[in-house]
């Protein structure tokens, strides 16, 4: 598997992913998450721990079990740490720990180095043997409810070490804290080069024309992404450009908002011809592949933003990306170098005219994309932060470590 | 026999990036914090910038963050012309960071906040040195290896190397230099205004001054041996 990312990878992190394989050969690396399937937390880990193995750690994933009590507590942990107003009530709290506690009795926490992924496994820590513990958190820590998470952080502050997404999410809490961006895998099923016949069966099924310019949104049906806002920016761009709009999204099942926000997208569509509305079942991996491929211009005009990943894919798919200027999205665009990034609804239709009247900018800046995204948003990249972050916590103390 | 020639050896450096926890609204702020944080924050921030693979409108992060976030342009070019490699060591670049901010504050009292988020969040990092193994014996073949590397083996050796040989000097020249005398050209690459490129246009610089002396090169023995 590791092989397949030859010629992919920038060569540098697949050299210091060897080399960091050997300096922690045979050393066990345990993940715990909370689920097995769905969710990127779940596909990137599907994904490291055999690339691990491969490079001579005995990598481990387990998962917690919970009953749903415990996950309608942690559903609400999760969205107060977003900044949502919720109650999480001491008995709540008790409740996490104890489901913490079961598990811990089941699953083996030995390991040399042990990733926590999220809040639901982060009770772990009070059941710790040995090991360098690191709390990952992928959440979306800028703006959090203080009560929760104040309470959370008496979980974290025990453990070696903390990593969140961006700068932005880290906490002042006193132990050392790490910034590892998210990553797209180049050879799954989402990402991988598609060919002529593949792409065409995607728009066979959907019967979308490919006979003008597709302008493209893959996300969920959600306020935060402004559907509406793409669609209103997409009618300005008609008055000028023959294009055609799809919105792309799949049902979350955790989003009660989801239908009514569809609903809300098809009326204001108004059965217009051009404007493409897909409710995609999970597992459409390689349709959102094609229609990334096959786009002219890849929209992501949220209003807030966790990382917005959805970014990086079409960027390394060749596509310039118009996206909003919040979450990770800054990161990932590079304003007038690899997409735009904008503010409004007016500058979202400006951007898409300037893109279709300038193919060649287009071009150039798909491919800068591309670049950009294969030095810093790939999985490589993420598993040699993780190692490096181990290893860096073995030589502690140390800013700069020679291998 | 032969002359024993001191190959160059192509390492490179990846960093990892590491929260101090603090964060700056403004730019009272801002300095307040620079006055204090570590020598490690204030490097990340300023050598660091170019490992990043920015584009060239600032040259380090305090001016990106004056320009993009707070909007105050004048403070960004302000702070853009400060050259990291003047200083001796980093609390004289700590101290003029300051000194510029204090002066614009002067004239300019109250500047904007940023917005929630848009913050200054001050990083260091640790930083993972390793050989790339390519080992080089002459100019040919730094050439091919220049071509080849990742751009963090060129930061490394142009960048990294000044603050960890001192003096200012770049690994590539220092080698040309010392091992075959080649002064003209060492000359050459130091004029590279580390500044002024990201590392993929050092990487152009450094492969057109190269070229241009194995061209050189080839020619003299040409030249000899039609002479023959």
């Amino acid at each position: 598997m590791f092989d397949q990312y030859l010629g992919i990878s920038p060569k540098g992190d697949l050299l210091l992913l060897q080399m960091l394989g050997e300096k922690l050969n045979k050393r066990s690396f345990l993940h715990i998450n909370s689920t097995r399937e769905g969710g990127g937390v779940a596909e990137i880990l599907q994904r490291m721990i055999p690339i691990l193995n491969e490079l001579g750690i005995e990598a481990r994933w387990e998962v917690i079990e919970g009953d749903p009590n415990f996950f309608e507590i942690t559903k609400k942990i999760h969205n107060a740490l977003q900044g949502n107003p919720e109650d999480v009530t001491e008995d709540m709290w008790q409740y996490h720990f104890e489901v913490n506690r079961r598990n811990a009795e089941k699953i083996s926490l030995e390991a040399d180095a042990i990733l926590i992924h999220d809040p639901q496994p982060a009770a772990l820590i009070e059941f710790k043997k040995n090991g360098s513990w690191i709390w990952r958190c992928h959440i979306d820590l800028s703006n959090p409810h203080q009560k929760v998470s104040d309470y959370l952080c008496r979980y974290c502050q025990r453990y070696d070490a903390a990593i969140f997404s961006v700068s932005k999410f880290a906490r002042s809490i006193g132990i050392d804290e790490f910034i590892v961006s998210p990553s797209i895998d180049p050879i799954s099923e989402k990402n991988r080069a598609l060919t002529e016949d593949e792409i065409d069966e995607t728009f066979n099924k959907f019967q979308i024309p490919r006979d003008r310019p597709i302008i493209l949104q893959v996300s969920r049906f959600d306020r935060f992404k402004d559907p509406l806002g793409v669609i209103k920016a997409f009618r300005t761009v008609k008055k000028y450009n023959d294009c055609i709009l799809v919105l792309a999204g799949s049902p979350a099942t955790d989003d009660p908002e989801g239908e009514a926000v569809l609903n809300e997208v098809k009326e204001y569509a108004a059965n217009d011809p051009d404007i493409f509305i897909l409710l995609l079942p999970p597992f459409s991996d390689k349709d959102i592949n094609a229609l990334q491929r096959t786009a002219a211009v890849v929209l992501q005009k949220s209003l807030k933003e966790g990382f917005g990943l959805t970014v990086s894919e079409a960027m390394w798919k060749g596509k310039p990306v118009i996206g909003g200027a919040v979450g990770g999205i800054p990161l990932q665009i590079m304003h007038g170098v690899t997409g735009f990034l904008i503010h409004s609804v007016e500058g979202a239709a400006f951007r898409i005219r300037q893109l279709l009247n300038n193919p060649e900018m287009s071009n150039r800046m798909g491919e800068k994309g591309r670049e950009f995204v294969r030095k810093n948003f790939l999985i490589t990249r993420q598993i040699r932060d993780y190692l490096s972050i181990w290893y860096s916590l073995e030589n502690k103390g140390k800013n700069v470590i020679e291998l | 026999m032969a002359e024993i020639i001191e190959p160059f050896e192509f390492k490179q450096c990846t960093s990892i990036i590491k929260s101090t926890g603090k964060k700056a609204k403004d730019l009272p702020e801002l300095t307040d914090i620079i006055a204090v944080i570590s020598d490690e924050c204030i490097f990340h921030h300023t050598y660091q910038y170019f490992l990043k693979g920015h584009i060239l409108e600032y040259t380090n992060d305090f001016a990106q963050w004056a320009g993009e976030s707070l909007e105050e342009s004048a403070l960004a070019e302000h702070l853009s012309n400060i050259d990291p490699y003047e200083f001796r060591n980093i609390n004289d670049l700590r101290e003029k960071i300051i000194a510029v901010i204090d002066e614009y504050l002067k004239i300019f009292p109250e500047p904007r906040k940023a917005i929630p988020g848009e913050e200054f969040y001050f990083n260091e990092t640790v930083t993972l040195i390793f050989p790339v193994g390519i080992r080089v014996k002459n100019l040919a073949e730094f050439l091919t290896a220049i071509k080849f590397v990742d751009t963090g083996s060129v930061y490394y050796h142009f960048y990294e190397a000044r603050i960890r040989l001192g003096g200012g000097v770049d690994d590539f020249s220092r080698w040309i230099e010392d091992v075959f005398e080649k002064k003209e050209l060492a000359e050459k690459i130091r004029a590279i205004d580390p500044l002024m490129h990201n590392i993929e246009g050092i990487r152009e610089h450094l492969l057109e001054a190269v070229e241009e002396e194995v061209r050189k090169d080839m020619e003299v023995i040409d030249r000899c041996l039609t002479s023959i």
